[in-house]
C-alpha cells in the first residue's frame, strides 16, 4: 500500500521535473537574448532537477535517498548563485534586451564592487 | 521505482540532452553558450539520477553531486572571467 503510494508520488514528481526541464530548454531555444534565456534557465531548471531528485523516495533505498537529498542541497545552494553571476556578467557586458533598451540604469562610475 | 516509469523518463531526458546540444550550437555569444552548458550539466544530473533509480545503485548520485559542484564552479568562473576580463581582475 505504502509502496504503491510512493510509486505514484515519485512518478508525479518525475513528471513535474521533466515538464519543468522541457519548458526551460524550450525557453533557452526560443527566447531571443541572454537575459530572458537566463530567466527561463535559472527559474525552471533548479526546481525541475530538484523534483527529479526528490522522486528518489519511490526507490525506498536509504543510500539513494541520502545522496539525492545531498544533491538537492547543493542544487538549492548553487543554482541561484550561478544564475546571478551570469546575469551580472551579461549586464556588465552591456547586454541589451530584444527591444534594444539598456538592461539597467547604472552608469559606468557606480558599478558595484567585486 | 518501477522500470515502466523510469525507462520512458530516461528516453525523454536523452532527447532533452540532444535538444540542449542544439541550443549550444545555436548560441550567438559566449554568455548564451555558458547558459546552454549550465543547462546541459543540469540535464546530465537528472540523467544520472534516473540511471541510479533504474539500477538501484547510489554510485551514480555521487557522480551527480560532483557534476553539480563542478558545473557551478565552471559557470561562476566563466561569468567572473567575462565580467572582469581576467580571472583575478
Amino acid at each position: 500500500m505504502i509502496s504503491v503510494l510512493l510509486d505514484v508520488l515519485g512518478g508525479a514528481l518525475l513528471l513535474l521535473g521533466l515538464v519543468l526541464l522541457t519548458v526551460s530548454l524550450a525557453g533557452v531555444l526560443r527566447l531571443p537574448d541572454t537575459f530572458v534565456q537566463l530567466h527561463a534557465q535559472g527559474l525552471a531548471t533548479g526546481p525541475g532537477v530538484i523534483a527529479i531528485l526528490a522522486s528518489s523516495i519511490a526507490t525506498e533505498d536509504a543510500t539513494i535517498i541520502t545522496f539525492a537529498v545531498l544533491a538537492i542541497a547543493f542544487v538549492v545552494l548553487t543554482s541561484p548563485v550561478a544564475g546571478h553571476a551570469l546575469a551580472r556578467a551579461a549586464h556588465r557586458l552591456g547586454g541589451r534586451d530584444a527591444r534594444g533598451t539598456d538592461g539597467g540604469t547604472d552608469r559606468e562610475g557606480d558599478r558595484p564592487p567585486g | 521505482m518501477p522500470a515502466v516509469i523510469v525507462v520512458p523518463a530516461l528516453f525523454w531526458v536523452t532527447l532533452l540532452l540532444v535538444a540542449g546540444g542544439l541550443s549550444l550550437v545555436r548560441a550567438r555569444d559566449v554568455l548564451q553558450r555558458v547558459v546552454a552548458l549550465d543547462l546541459l550539466a543540469t540535464i546530465v544530473i537528472a540523467l544520472l539520477a534516473l540511471l541510479s533509480y533504474l539500477r538501484g545503485q547510489a554510485y551514480y548520485l555521487d557522480a551527480a553531486v560532483a557534476l553539480a559542484l563542478l558545473s557551478f564552479i565552471a559557470t561562476v568562473a566563466a561569468a567572473r572571467y567575462l565580467d572582469s576580463g581576467g580571472p583575478f581582475g
